[in-house]
């Protein structure tokens, strides 16, 4: 993508591209759909460009966002990268952060998932925005992503306060023909310019603090960041930001709804530009349309002739699509209803890789605790949910202390404790499990925890981890984190080896019968997507299938389907890891060339 | 030029791949382009689609009866996703039941020895049947985006689904 200045970009990789043109020298995050790829390409300008900046995975949003922050106070251009929930683990520090202000350009880029395609909310962070009292830019596509990178900059240097940039799934995802203006390398004079009543402000100075922050987003309010467009003259409006401008800007042309209404489309939402409102009076109705709550109608005075989400217009759930953007246009016309938004009939659900680790791990817990209680957590193996060995998934980390939890409370109950068994992702491990672990040690909870080593962050592209040993980095073992956080038995699997899976979760399961407190299991195999090694073979049908379908149903693999009376093996998808040949009760499958 | 794209398949099918060469492709020939891709969670082995928009539009999103073109990997994908295409759109499917626009793209990709070519196939086939794209401009991207053991096998599935002949002749 280098030294050509027209290109095809992927949102993400257009706002990496900002950043860097821009003059950004720290960038942090920690992967998460749909925000992953800006830092992923940062990485790779970097090294095509050799650019002197860092760039790096931190281990959770709240590291990343402190490893940026700390840049803008030395004076240098910062950005910190991450989803929508992730902004809830580093919501600690900007808040904070909103108080203390910032010297260099500090930018927050927070990617919502309207939907959700792949996350546990559809949170918007703008009201995140709003609550810190830090400005939001709201993009409509990758061009103005990458845009609003250098108005966000600027904004935050001169009013030293960060700065939240906040694409959608479609921005992110969104591919653009582009413009592309050249990176040139820049070096900032670094230093901490001591400067207390700022940086280290006590909880009586905070106050003046807070004053300050009022001040500025008050200034920031009269500044105009909006654009008209259509037929101001019209006795319609429309307030549109984000993806939902896009919609409405092609739905518009392509109806010639042009004369019949005034469109003000607004880039910064918060605070929401004050010159707006005095102008939005003359409309006899005016229409809200952005995602996903209703930040911008929050903030405007004038209440009766306003419609959105807080009079049912708009959905209160769900993305604005198109279909939607229609339906609420064609209400404030006048035109009556159109009727539910059709939906396309469901397709085929995720599933779990072929030769996924994560799939034997599964299977082998359930041998080892049939009946147990299955806590889960983010990533991959979320899918392990069709297999029935995931119950529960509520955040980073939480499979750790929902089952501390189970244990403590039904240990007080009436009754058998089931077998609890965790697990967890090697990264979310290192995200946000490792507190948890410590806490389950201290209170002898009883469960197994099954950590799913595959030596990456699989779902988001592969990033590293913190036992990633990449460009000079120190590996953190994971062994030693876990007997540093005070367990007391511990094995390292090879899942493919699914006997030995199997013991292994039973033994970990008599620790903690006998001894008390968690014990842990390894289940290491890197992931075949990611490692890209070459299949390790075929499973063949033989003459002693009986046509159950057993292998089919309990691994869900793709590399399986239901033929005729027998399963049928997808040659070109498996890769011989071997799972179905011990799921067979009749033995019927062996693997070839393994 | 207004032209609206709908690609759908399943995750690992190759369905991101031709998007963004369907997109660099006629962004080289001069036509803006907006598309979106699915990633994350959605795109492990589940139903997946794209949407690609050529032409002066703002939204990477196609709203339902409005897609000229709707590629599919296979029928049951075509079927689920027809609910994208204007009244006269065309459907291009990967599938041996002999419609109008039907081409066995698994079964030529395998002549090649070249399974995972189904969708370049498909492509090739797309971009012979439609008016006013070149194909030498995909052809370019095809062989700067690929993998260099797989370019040349890349460009002969393209290639061959290029001079697959449709109801035009």
């Amino acid at each position: 993508m280098v030294g050509l200045k027209r290109r095809v970009l992927l949102g993400n990789e257009a706002i990496a591209w900002a950043l860097l043109q821009e003059g950004a020298t720290v960038l942090s995050s920690y992967p998460g759909t749909p925000a992953s790829e800006i830092l992923d390409t940062v990485i790779k300008l970097k090294a095509v460009l050799q650019l002197r900046v860092h760039a790096s995975w931190a281990i959770n949003e709240k590291v990343a966002f402190e490893i940026a922050l700390s840049n803008s106070w030395l004076g240098g251009r910062s950005a910190v990268m991450m989803k929508q929930v992730g902004l809830n683990v580093a919501l600690d520090p900007l808040m904070s952060a909103a108080y203390t202000g910032v010297k260099g350009g500090f930018i927050v880029v927070a990617a919502d998932d309207p939907g959700p395609y792949s996350s546990q909310t559809e949170q918007d962070s703008r009201l995140l925005a709003l609550f810190a009292k830090i400005p939001v830019f709201d993009p409509s596509t990758p061009q103005e992503a990458m845009e609003m990178v250098g108005r966000a900059f600027e904004l935050s240097e001169r009013f030293r306060i960060p700065v939240m940039l906040r694409p959608t799934s479609w921005v992110c995802h969104a591919r653009q023909g582009l413009q592309l203006r050249g990176i040139e390398a820049v070096e900032p004079s670094l230093s901490l310019e001591k400067d207390p009543y700022h940086w280290a402000a006590p909880p009586r100075q905070r106050f003046r603090l807070h004053r300050e922050l009022n001040q500025k987003i008050g200034e920031i309010a009269e500044e105009d960041s909006f654009s008209t467009l259509g037929n101001p003259e019209a006795d319609l409006a429309v307030v549109a930001s984000g993806v939902p401008f896009a919609h409405l800007r092609d739905l518009m042309r392509s109806l010639g709804l042009e004369d019949r209404l005034a469109v003000f489309k607004v880039d910064r939402p918060f605070p929401l530009p004050r010159g707006l409102q005095g102008l939005l009076r003359r409309y006899r109705g005016v229409l809200l349309l952005e995602e996903t709550y209703p930040v911008m109608e929050l903030q405007l005075s004038l209440r009766d002739r306003v419609h959105g989400r807080l009079d049912g217009t708009i959905p209160s759930e769900g993305e604005l699509t198109p279909e939607v953007v229609l339906r609420a246009l064609r209400r404030l016309l006048g035109e009556g209803p159109l009727g539910e938004v059709p939906r396309p009939p469901e397709g085929s659900r995720s599933r779990l890789c072929p030769g996924c680790p994560h799939r034997a791990a599964f299977w082998a817990i359930k041998e080892a605790l049939p009946g147990g209680i299955y806590p889960s957590d983010i990533g991959c193996y979320t899918l392990g949910l069709n297999l029935g060995a995931v119950d529960s998934f509520l955040c980073m980390g939480a499979s750790i202390s929902l089952a501390e939890g189970f244990y403590l409370s039904l240990k007080g109950s009436a009754g058998e404790v089931p077998p609890i068994c965790a697990t967890i992702g090697d990264s979310t491990f290192f995200h946000a499990g490792v507190p948890a672990l410590i806490d389950a040690v201290h209170q002898r909870a009883s469960f197994v925890l099954v950590i799913m080593d595959n030596g990456s962050t699989a779902m988001t592209g592969g990033q590293p981890t913190p036992a990633s040993a990449e460009d000079g980095k120190k590996a953190v073992e994971m062994e030693e984190v876990v007997r540093g956080c005070g367990v007391e038995h511990l094995q390292v699997v090879d899942p493919y080896d699914v006997p030995r899976m199997v013991k292994a979760v039973k033994e970990a399961y008599r620790f903690t019968q006998l001894h008390g407190g968690p014990a842990v299991v390894i289940s290491r195999r890197p992931c075949p997507l990611i490692a890209r090694e070459p299949s390790r073979g075929v499973v063949r049908v033989t003459e002693e299938c009986t046509g159950c379908m057993s292998c089919v149903e309990e691994t869900e693999c793709p590399a399986l389907e239901e033929g005729e009376g027998r399963p049928l093996v997808l040659e070109d998808l498996c890769r011989g890891c071997g799972l179905c040949v011990y799921v067979c009760p009749m033995g019927a499958l062996e693997l070839e060339g393994g | 030029m207004a032209f609206r794209v709908v690609i759908a398949g399943r995750g690992g099918e190759g369905v991101l791949f031709v998007t963004r060469v369907l997109a660099e492709g006629a962004f080289r020939q001069g036509h803006p382009v907006i598309s979106t891709e699915t990633h994350g969670m959605a795109q492990r082995g589940g139903s997946v689609i794209s949407q690609v928009k050529i032409g002066d539009f703002l939204s990477p999103m196609i709203r339902y009866g409005e897609a000229d073109l709707l590629i599919a990997t296979s029928e049951e994908e075509a079927a689920r996703n027809l609910i994208y295409l204007r009244d006269g759109g065309k459907v291009i499917r990967d599938s041996r039941a002999g419609g109008p626009y039907d081409i066995d793209a698994r079964g030529i990709a395998y002549e090649l020895d070249h399974p995972r070519g189904a969708n370049l196939v498909l492509l090739g086939f797309a971009i012979g049947e439609l008016e006013g794209l070149k194909p030498g401009p995909f052809e370019e991207v095809i062989t700067e985006l690929s993998p260099s053991r797989w370019t040349q096998k890349n460009l002969e599935a393209f290639r061959r689904g290029l001079l697959h002949r449709g109801p035009k002749g």
